[in-house]
């Protein structure tokens, strides 16, 4: 019998080794060249550089959810500099037991700031913040900062994307030829449901007898059942489409063979059909990310929570110029925006 | 409410959606049933299937060559097949973990590859819709079957050569035996390790030409993981087909319809929770394996290393 | 030259002469320099015990095994044997005592599977069927070519085998112990092919231990003996008696006299018993039996008729669905294992490698297995290592079991001496009622003739034993009464000495003993 010989082991050690890489600690690659901020212009700059430690269920490049916080921490360490922001992630950890596993050894490594991105997370991260009491912690979507259990350094964040899916439903609805919507989401709770739910009462709000139509996959990640989403939904008369989480990639594919319009949110997904999408609401974390940076260093660890919102900035109406917007559209987005801003829309029923 | 579904314009999108989605499935499903009933389970299915939807997205990403994808797709499936039949085959490795491993391997890989060659997600024009004439223009009928990227047509095309090749073939007759009883085979002169690489490297091709088919034809993108387990859902066709080539046509497609039909319950706003409404193919599928593991024999040496024994 | 064509039409082999071939196995010598030829138109015998090498020897011709010495001439001619097909390319052609059948698939696809088709890559069944039937015709092989072959009793699949073998030409054709799965009707109805076969100038090697069938159909024997040839003898005034002492090396004792013993009373009965195997199927139905003290009852029958069942039922291992079974006239179908051997229930499993003994435990823990929370071997909650090797040394000692120590790892035996541990602890404490589960299968005659022994001394002091056997020889020394078995059913129960082969192979054969006496008298 020559089982389990060398090479069997070799490959299978190959293949962990290769799934890793799908999600186990990663370097993120250097964009910004470096030494662009040298010392004298930051006096005040620590010796060590700060240490940020992200995990996440998706990849990093999901254009999406998972994108959205990858972006914002590179955008902060471009403002930075690479030499004082370090940053590590753990991506593609769908399994909560591995990001558990991730999360406690970032924190043994000392690293400053831990975010888990995902609200699934939020057990295994409330254990490991107690036995690293001056580790910051952060995760989302969530508002709870585990204060009641005597936590005091973990943040909570999260997106009020009901607001963006508000101004979306109003250029939607302003733009549909046939009078009908169609959404596919990925699982009907939190952010997607926001997200969902704005969107529907924008375009109710700004067509009364428009036609939403929602589905959901029941996953994150099914891109093949999300193109057939899409495309059941052009077939039943959707000329215009949203829909959130990572798997949206297959449906954004669907509307562009279709030529029908594209609505996106959390990232922005004009890059993948240039001429099918109109608007995407981006998440923007850079300012959370630097509060969060700013606090821990002044010596609070955590004890906060972050809204994004249209109000503060963490939320954007990114438009795509290469589709053009109707002047009356845009005027209703911007009229939309405004009320939401000063309380008197309420993006949610 | 649900005569909302009866309208013939609904009927026809369930049908067609339904057609569509199986013809993934329907390659891989058909290429597993081959290397089963030689007896060998590669469960690394989606693996293979994600690293030749990859190739193929990078080929035509890089060249705009659609049949170039296709066979750079094939090559890098039969290659993952070959991989899987060193293993399992001549090191005579356990066959569920080595599938596991070449699994995680496809997986890892093609996330890697894609990381390094392409770096975010991006969409290439892929096989565009080929209506047969005269057939397209039948009413319904034509809609519904004549109305696919030719890689749909290759998927149902491949039904009756892959029963011609296990009936009709001395071929098919070696691969029959072999999955059954290795033994008897062997006595007879046919070698039973050849017969079995033969049937992995052709299921692992398959598998890499639904690979395509995925990214190249109906999705058009390619993100880390697109498959979403849809190689280990093949797998399970290959039960519920009974290892033969009709019943994995049924199979594939049974599944496939219900997916499209919970998706237009969700779209026509029939009030049922969406949580139910997806898992309904799978319930289903549960639900014809318990009913179909009585009647139906599987390849008695099934995950059974071949060695002469004294 | 028609002379020299087979019926199949091909040529047939005046001579094939394997010299000197040498084998080595790791740690065994398999063959050793052994010589042996074959002629047109003769069956030639090899005889031989468990493991002499008769098997390693043909699959070496087969192409099977390739020899580490020696020299094949076919004709005169040296040939290359390394693969089936090369074999087969000769004109040599091998059924194995384990079919190799495909049982998915039909009689003619069996035989068409790994030859060459007339139409290239597709399959061409419709000839293949018409061949199958024109050789079925010829040696009288009757087979149905489109029948799939989980469908064909075992019988047939010989037929299939045998179609399988001239269907590739084959003018030599070896067959390694064709008559074990068979009855003894089956056996006949294969000879009278076979004999036919010679006459057409087919040549046969027919591998057996078994000296009644050897005497009856060979024109000549070969004996081998731990790998090497023993002689070759003309099939002419050759006894029994001389090829068991070639077989063995020393003289045997073949038929045994048994004293007659005064029977006792009914010590086990079963009453209407109905059982299941695992796989859910029926095994037994409306069993009832009785065995007394001082008899040995021997269950006849072919392989897979529900004597497993039949002897798990017994010894608690299995559940019984309706009816019951008591012991000594108590009821103990509800009873657990233990309790039975506390009562003086014995069991030899069948499976001795894997239901007898703990294959990497000694043979002194094996031989405690039972009673190790028995006195002597346990005191309170330990166990007295002094009572178990002393124990332990006496059986060895007195069961004659070859062995360095008594701690040796049990599996590193030989399959008799194991068996000799297994009887020694089963009779060592004087059980009322012994099951003997095939006691003697793979086990060499020395000592099968041993454990005889041991099982009618047992019987001489009044244990009742149920000796369960497909070996018809054995049940036929060994018992005082027989009842056959066919189907989980018991076709009848007759006394040893009003019977014979004959009549229990016809009920083996599903035929019950009232219909039997009617047969009989529609002879006359």
């Amino acid at each position: 019998m020559r089982r389990l010989t060398p090479l069997f082991v070799l490959l299978l050690i190959a293949a962990l080794a290769l799934a890793a890489c799908g999600g186990a600690k990663t370097a993120a690659p250097a964009e910004a060249p470096a030494a662009e901020a040298p010392a004298a212009e930051a006096p005040a700059a620590p010796a060590e550089p700060f240490k940020v430690a992200f995990v996440l269920p998706s990849p990093v490049t999901d254009l999406a959810w998972g994108q959205s916080m990858y972006d914002g921490l590179k955008a902060v360490q471009a403002e930075m500099g690479e030499a004082n922001l370090e940053i590590a992630y753990s991506d593609s950890m769908f399994q909560v037991a591995d990001a558990a596993a991730a999360i406690r050894d970032y924190a043994s490594e000392g690293y400053d700031l831990i975010i888990a991105h995902g609200t699934q997370y939020g057990n295994s991260l409330f254990d490991v913040a107690k036995d690293f009491p001056e580790t910051s912690f952060a995760w989302g979507t969530a508002v709870d900062t585990g204060a009641d259990k005597g936590l005091k350094n973990v943040f909570a964040y999260e997106a009020a994307a009901q607001e963006g899916g508000y101004i979306n439903g109003v250029l939607a609805a302003m733009m549909s030829q046939s009078g009908v919507l169609g959404v596919v989401g990925p699982v009907e709770a939190g952010d997607a449901k926001l997200y969902i739910d704005g969107f529907k009462a924008g375009a109710s709000a700004t067509k009364p007898d428009i036609k939403v139509n929602v589905s959901y996959t029941g996953s994150f990640g099914d891109t093949a059942l999300a193109a057939e989403a899409a495309n059941t939904h052009i077939a039943a008369g959707a000329d215009i489409l949203t829909g959130s989480a990572q798997q949206v990639v297959g449906a954004i594919g669907a509307a562009k063979d279709k030529g029908a319009k594209w609505f996106g949110t959390q990232s922005d997904q004009s890059s993948l059909a240039p001429e099918s999408v109109v608007a995407t609401q981006v998440f923007d974390w850079t300012a959370t990310i630097k509060d969060m940076i700013a606090l821990h260093n002044a010596g609070t660890y955590g004890g906060k929570a972050y809204t994004l919102t249209l109000a503060n900035g963490g939320l954007k109406i990114v438009y795509n110029a290469g589709v053009a917007v109707p002047a009356e559209a845009k005027a209703a987005a911007d009229a939309a925006m405004k009320g939401i801003e000063d309380g008197s829309i309420k993006p949610l029923p | 409410m649900f005569n909302e579904l009866l309208q013939s314009s609904v009927l026809i999108g369930i049908l067609y959606s339904g057609i569509r989605l199986a013809a993934p499935y329907l390659f891989a499903a058909l290429g597993e049933t081959v290397a089963q009933r030689a007896g060998v389970l590669d469960l690394g299915v989606d693996g293979i299937m994600l690293m030749g939807s990859f190739a193929a997205f990078y080929v035509v990403f890089e060249t705009g060559n659609l049949w170039l994808g296709v066979a750079v797709a094939v090559a890098v499936g039969a290659l993952m097949g070959l991989l899987m039949a060193v293993i399992s085959v001549t090191y005579q490795a356990e066959q569920g973990i080595s599938g596991i491993g070449l699994y995680l391997f496809g997986l890892g890989l093609s996330s890697l590859l894609f990381r390094v060659m392409i770096g975010s997600v991006k969409g290439v024009s892929g096989f565009p819709i080929l209506r047969i004439p005269v057939l397209s223009d039948i009413p319904v009928i034509g809609e519904i079957f004549f109305n696919h990227n030719i890689l749909v047509y290759l998927a149902y095309l491949m039904v009756p050569v892959i029963w011609l090749l296990f009936d009709k073939t001395t071929l098919g007759l070696k691969i029959r035996a072999v999955g059954h009883n290795p033994e008897a085979a062997d006595s007879l002169g046919v070698s039973v390790n050849r017969v079995r690489y033969f049937a992995v490297i052709f299921g692992a091709a398959m598998a890499g030409l639904a690979g395509a088919t995925l990214s190249i034809a109906q999705l058009n993108v390619w993100q880390e993981n697109i498959t979403n387990g849809l190689g280990f859902i093949a797998v399970a066709l290959v039960y519920f087909g009974g290892w033969r080539p009709l019943g994995v046509l049924l199979g594939s497609l049974l599944f496939a319809t219900v997916n499209a039909l919970q998706l237009w319950v969700q779209v026509k706003g029939i009030n049922i929770p969406s949580d139910l409404a997806v898992m309904l193919p799978y319930v289903l599928t549960i639900f014809v394996l318990i009913f179909a593991s009585g009647r139906v024999r599987q390849p008695a040496a099934l995950t059974k290393p071949f060695e002469r024994s004294g | 030259m028609t002379d020299n064509l087979l019926p199949t039409g091909l040529p047939r082999i005046d001579l094939l002469e394997m010299r000197g071939v040498v084998k080595r196995f790791p740690g065994v010598l398999a063959c050793d320099s052994v010589d042996f030829d074959i002629k047109a138109g003769e069956v030639h015998a090899l005889l031989g015990e468990n493991g002499a090498g008769k098997s390693t020897l043909m699959k070496i011709l087969y192409g099977l095994y390739r020899m580490d010495a020696g020299e094949i001439l076919l004709n005169g001619r040296p040939v290359q044997i390394n693969t089936p097909t090369d074999a087969l390319k000769y004109g040599i052609g091998m059924v194995h005592q384990h079919f190799m059948l495909v049982d998915t698939l039909t009689v003619a696809e069996n035989v068409a599977l790994g030859l060459k088709s007339s139409r290239g890559p597709l399959l061409d069944l419709d000839k293949v069927e018409a061949r199958v039937a024109e050789l079925s015709r010829v040696y009288g092989l009757q087979v149905d070519p489109k029948a799939p072959v989980w469908s064909l009793p075992v019988g047939v699949r010989q037929r299939v085998e045998i179609i399988k073998a001239l269907y590739r030409g084959a003018a030599l054709l070896i067959l390694d112990e064709p008559t074990a799965v068979l009855t003894p009707q089956e056996v006949d109805e294969l000879f009278i092919t076979l004999r036919r076969m010679t006459a057409d100038g087919h040549s046969l090697v027919f591998i057996s231990h078994k000296l009644r069938e050897v005497l009856a159909l060979s024109d000549r024997i070969s004996v081998l003996r731990a790998g090497g040839l023993v002689g070759t003898t003309r099939n002419e005034n050759i006894t029994r008696h001389e090829l068991a002492r070639m077989m063995v090396g020393r003289e045997v004792l073949l038929d045994r006299n048994k004293a007659p013993v005064k029977v006792g009373e009914t010590l086990l009965s079963l009453n209407d018993v109905e059982a299941y195997r695992v796989t859910g199927t029926r095994a037994l139905y409306n069993l009832t039996q009785e065995l007394r003290g001082g008899e040995i009852l021997g269950i006849a029958g072919v392989s897979g008729n529900g004597q497993r069942t039949l002897a798990e039922v017994i010894a608690g291992l299995r559940e019984v669905r309706d009816g019951n079974v008591s012991l000594l006239g108590t009821d103990i179908t509800k009873w657990g294992i233990d309790k039975r051997i506390e009562a003086g229930l014995r069991y030899i499993p069948e499976e001795r490698m894997h239901d007898g003994v703990i294959q990497d435990f000694s043979i002194a823990e094996n031989i405690i297995l039972q009673d190790h929370v028995r006195k002597p071997f346990s005191r309170g909650i330990f166990l007295d290592f002094k009572a178990i090797a002393r124990q332990s040394q006496k059986l060895v000692d007195e069961f004659r079991v070859k062995t360095p120590s008594i701690d040796t790892p049990i599996k590193s035996l030989s399959g008799g001496n194991i068996q000799k541990v297994i009887l020694a602890r089963e009779i060592s404490n004087a059980p009322k009622v012994l099951i003997a589960a095939q006691p003697t299968r793979g086990v060499d005659i020395g000592a099968t003739e041993y454990i005889h022994e041991r099982l009618i001394e047992q019987r001489n002091r009044g244990t009742a034993i149920l000796l369960i056997s497909e070996d018809l020889d054995e049940v036929l020394a060994l018992s005082d009464r027989i009842a056959v078995l066919y189907e989980g059913q018991i076709m009848g129960v007759v006394d040893r000495q009003d019977t014979n082969a004959e009549a229990l192979g016809l009920m083996m054969a599903g035929v019950r003993q009232e219909n039997l006496v009617e047969m009989k008298a529609a002879d006359r």
